[in-house]
């Protein structure tokens, strides 16, 4: 039943949600593996890239999107991945103590022997598990589907992009903790975080185009998600090490500031 | 042998015009059954909230079982239970994965004891709480408070929508806790409810804790309902701004007022005019309650006087 700890608990809270967006980050690149060989056969998608000049450049650095690995990293990995990993890190984050607080549920809960740090780290390890399980279903639907249609899609590059991809939504949902934790209103803390994120695709994004963002870029997360390409170059340790930072910061302190606040009754 | 709940100067502000608690000096000694009452607002929930360390004090201590109430919170989670004014259970699960998981949070619980207790309770452990109504809802945070079998039971407003044959049950319960040494902290605005129950009560009002007596002691010291009839009609003037009498009426020859504490200002004022019979009635428990908290401020001044 799952009902051990608050680890196995909050598993249990987040298997449909996990299902889901594993589900749909699943489905998504099985299908597109599967059909990307009709698709580079009945368009020739440089040739469109080409005739849309440098707004083509909004959707990320591109390269060459006549392989699969191109394909995938332009129509999943620069946005829609992200944006499903994130909301789904973020809104569960946000959930941990505010929830519990919200539902005035935590009163219960925290007059058992369970300290309020061992409350956050337990839930935020569930999340982590949550990501990397829903990970391992688009490698496991990308991979078929690549040999499937007989396309080219290296195992360990897909699975590097992908470590990275659990990273970006680590790092954000961390972010939605912290606002959570800090003013228990779980609705601000999502909102943030996805505004967050947003703006701060836009930055990486646009910054490929308008030559005054450079200096700001290294503020954006993507720029660490996607600078080095990872489908097609793999990880970069810097890049995975900043995104870790971020997320174990703000894990942090989220502890710190749950632990001296007084709680919603 | 320590106390099973200590404070000392106990103070909450939730902000610098929200008053929660002040100044509160409280002990509660074990193996009590321990009333502290007061109305809406005077400030419980929070002394309850500030015992189990979900929210912080402005200023002073406290210790539970001889433990600070920070710094060694786990320990006492491990001897202590709660059941909050507001109860608010994970809604999706049923009773009994609800009583599950807080019994492996504890380190896990005797399953026999805590089968007798949703007998007794009659409590049906396999309905979603969702769809479960306030009273029975209520037993199931009972359930969960009982079986660890604590030293220490904080319960808020624990009786609030339990029917009476589960409120005799309940008390059957804090009854036995008692017997075997523990001790239970319950929270009410109804005197009446805790009065046979409770060995001590605490009075709070507006933050502040008035008294702290024995239910017995409190009745001692009742409030005298007097009625005079004097051979005259009497005015009111007469008696008006005596020390300790309240409720003053009267009607031509008939005097009624309530006193509290000496009666000698009022049979002196009396003896102006000729007596014919002077009444004293009993007063209820409740209107002693009602003197200390519903009483405005200078009259709970006296009370609290008296009660020094
Ligand atoms: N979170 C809060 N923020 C600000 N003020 C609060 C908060 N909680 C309680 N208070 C204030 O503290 C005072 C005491 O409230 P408390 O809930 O402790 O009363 P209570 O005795 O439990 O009342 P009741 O019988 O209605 O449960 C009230 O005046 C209330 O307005
Ligand atoms: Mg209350």
């Amino acid at each position: 039943m799952l009902l051990h700890n608050v680890f196995t608990k909050t598993i249990r809270d987040l298997r449909w949600p996990t299902f889901w967006v594993a589900l749909g980050m699943g489905a998504m690149t099985g299908y597109f593996a599967v059909l990307f060989p009709t698709y580079s056969k009945i368009v020739d998608l440089n040739s469109i890239l080409e005739k849309m000049g440098p707004a083509a450049k909004l959707m990320g650095d591109i390269g060459d999107v006549s392989t699969l690995v191109g394909f995938l990293h332009i129509e999943l990995f620069s946005m829609i991945l992200p944006a499903l990993i994130v909301t789904y890190a973020a809104g569960m984050a946000s959930g941990f103590t505010a929830g519990e607080e919200s539902r005035g549920t935590i009163d219960v809960l925290l007059s058992y022997p369970v300290s309020r740090s061992r409350l956050i780290l337990e839930k935020s390890l569930a999340v982590v598990l949550g990501s990397v399980l829903a990970a391992v279903v688009v490698w496991i639907l990308g991979i078929g589907g690549a040999a499937a249609s007989a396309s080219v899609l290296p195992p360990d590059r897909l699975a590097e992009a992908l470590f990275m991809l659990v990273l970006l939504g680590l790092a954000f949902g961390a972010v939605a903790l912290a606002i959570s934790a800090a003013t228990g209103n779980r609705a601000a803390a999502i909102g943030a975080a996805v505004g967050l994120m947003v703006v701060m695709y836009l930055v990486d994004a646009l910054a490929s185009i308008v030559d005054g963002l450079g200096a700001v870029r290294p503020l954006s997360l993507f720029h660490y998600y996607m600078g080095n390409d990872p489908l097609r170059n793999g990880i970069s340790l810097t890049d995975a090490g900043v995104l870790a930072a971020v997320a174990v910061v703000f894990l942090i302190l989220s502890v710190v500031i749950f632990e001296r606040r007084d709680l919603a009754a | 042998m320590t106390a099973a709940i200590e404070t000392h100067k106990l103070t909450k502000w939730y902000s610098h015009r929200s008053r929660g608690i002040l100044d509160v000096d409280l002990v509660v000694e074990t193996g009590q059954i321990f009333g502290f009452l007061g109305p809406n607002g005077a400030g419980k929930s929070t002394m309850i909230r500030l015992l189990l360390d979900l929210i912080r004090p402005t200023s002073g201590s406290a210790q539970v079982l001889g433990l600070d109430v920070h710094r060694d919170r786990l320990a006492i989670d491990r001897r202590v239970s709660y059941v909050p004014g507001e109860l608010s259970l994970y809604s999706e699960l049923t009773g009994r994965q609800l009583l599950t998981y807080l019994g492996n949070l504890q380190g896990g619980v005797d399953a026999v004891y805590r089968d007798k207790l949703i007998e007794r309770l009659e409590l049906d452990p396999d309905k979603r709480i969702k769809s479960l109504s306030r009273g029975n809802k209520q037993k199931v945070g009972l359930v969960a408070a009982f079986m660890i079998r604590p030293e220490l039971l904080i319960l808020d407003e624990p009786t609030a929508g339990l029917d009476p044959f589960i409120q005799l049950e309940f008390e059957h319960l804090c009854e036995e806790a008692r017997t075997e040494g523990r001790t239970v902290f319950i929270s009410s605005h109804q005197l009446p409810e805790v009065e046979h129950l409770c060995d001590r009560v605490g009075i709070i009002r507006e933050g502040r804790l008035l008294a702290v007596e024995s239910i017995a002691a409190l009745k001692e010291r009742a409030l005298r309902r007097l009625e005079i009839d004097f051979g005259e009609p009497v005015g009111v003037e007469a008696f008006a701004n005596l020390p300790g009498v309240r409720d003053l009426t009267v009607t031509d020859s008939v005097l009624r007022c309530t006193v509290m504490g000496s009666l000698d200002a009022l049979v002196k004022a009396a003896a102006r005019y000729e007596v014919r019979n002077l009444r004293s009635i009993d007063t209820s428990l409740e209107e002693i309650f009602m003197a200390y908290y519903g009483a405005d401020d200078g009259a709970a001044e006296e009370v609290s006087h008296a009660a020094a």
